[in-house]
């Protein structure tokens, strides 16, 4: 014979993300570690800008740089002399913060005071992901197109900062900068939103003011 | 975008539990989603249909109740469930109902709960 049962799960699925990014937040913190994680569209610009910011600053810097298969930005960020771990999420579209706390075990923590975590390119994914880290950084670039902003409202409205990069195209591709950074600033008034061309050098002294800032 | 890992999660937790109330079968199991969460409750359904094949949660209905999105105002200080402004988007804009401000602290309606279970089991179990 048989009973029918009705037991209480109660189990959360996304806590175990949550609880390992505490976790990982605690851990930098006890090295005195400040810790950024850009997220954004493929092809906006994170990797370059992460090599930027590790050219025109004095910070130690380790990299956690996030690709589905790939090592091409690992690659990258290695020639700029630091301490880079490549995280390959495989089949998953964002990282998460397993993958983050077993790529910090791999860093020389004790030498570092900055970490920079580059995520997978999406808009949607890494919303639900919180990683450990301090200050999120949501780059989308022009040539995606200027409704990209509003079409992605959730990241955009969670991220702490806003870059929106390549502008020196715009006009090339017909795409309005400013309509970005008015829908960024309507989604989340309080967001600091930059315009940047990193390829011709401008916006990166704002956005690393910004870092530091945060810093503080 | 990532039901897959989300499938895998609270099939983990229905199994878990289902095993140490010795249950020989799950025949139901309520999920909340949050409105907020990232997830397409019909892909999740789909996925999740593929990866109970062979379990004992085979024959299980999956039955999923969307969790309000609840919000406090850093404006006018209003707290409860936000205004979800879907016209344009699958993924919603969150309001405040007050104030219309979209300046808001999310306090519920991000998560993804397996909530309870309906199992079979022995009568001596």
């Amino acid at each position: 014979m048989h009973q029918v049962a009705d037991v209480e799960v109660a189990k959360n699925i996304m806590d175990a993300n949550k609880r390992l990014a505490d976790k990982n937040l605690k851990n930098l913190e006890e090295k005195d570690i400040f810790c950024v994680d850009f997220v954004g569209a493929i092809g906006s610009g994170k990797t370059t800008l992460i090599e930027e910011i590790i050219d025109n600053t004095d910070y130690k810097i380790g990299v956690l740089a996030g690709d589905v298969i790939s090592k091409f930005d690992a690659g990258r960020i290695e020639k700029h002399d630091v301490p880079v771990v490549g995280l390959n999420t495989g089949k998953e579209c964002h990282l998460d913060a397993h993958l983050v706390g077993h790529g910090l075990e791999d860093l020389p923590l004790d030498d570092l005071d900055m970490v920079i975590i580059e995520n997978v390119g999406n808009l949607i994914c890494p919303v639900d992901f919180e990683l450990g880290s301090h200050l999120r950084i949501v780059v989308v670039s022009v040539t995606e197109g200027d409704d990209t902003v509003e079409k992605h409202p959730i990241i955009f409205q969670t991220s702490d900062v806003v870059v929106i990069n390549k502008v020196d195209l715009a006009d090339a591709v017909g795409a309005d900068a400013d309509k970005m950074v008015a829908d960024a600033k309507k989604l989340n008034p309080n967001v600091n939103v930059i315009k940047s061309s990193l390829k011709q050098g401008s916006g990166l002294d704002e956005i690393i003011k910004v870092i530091e800032e945060a810093m503080n | 975008m990532h039901e897959l890992s989300m499938a895998q999660g609270i099939i983990n937790a229905v199994l878990e539990t289902a095993e140490a109330n010795n249950a020989t079968e799950v025949n139901e199991v309520t999920v909340e989603v949050g409105r907020l969460a990232m997830i397409n409750p019909e892909q999740l359904e789909f996925i999740l249909g593929v990866l109970i094949e062979n379990t004992i949660m085979e024959d299980a209905k999956i039955v999923f109740e969307e969790i309000p999105a609840e919000i406090e105002c850093n404006d006018c200080k209003f707290h409860g469930e936000a205004i979800l402004d879907d016209s344009d988007h699958y993924a919603p804009l969150v309001k405040c109902p007050e104030c219309d401000s979209l300046s808001v602290e999310t306090l519920n309606g991000k998560d993804i709960v397996v909530k309870n279970i309906v199992i079979e089991k022995p009568d001596d179990a």
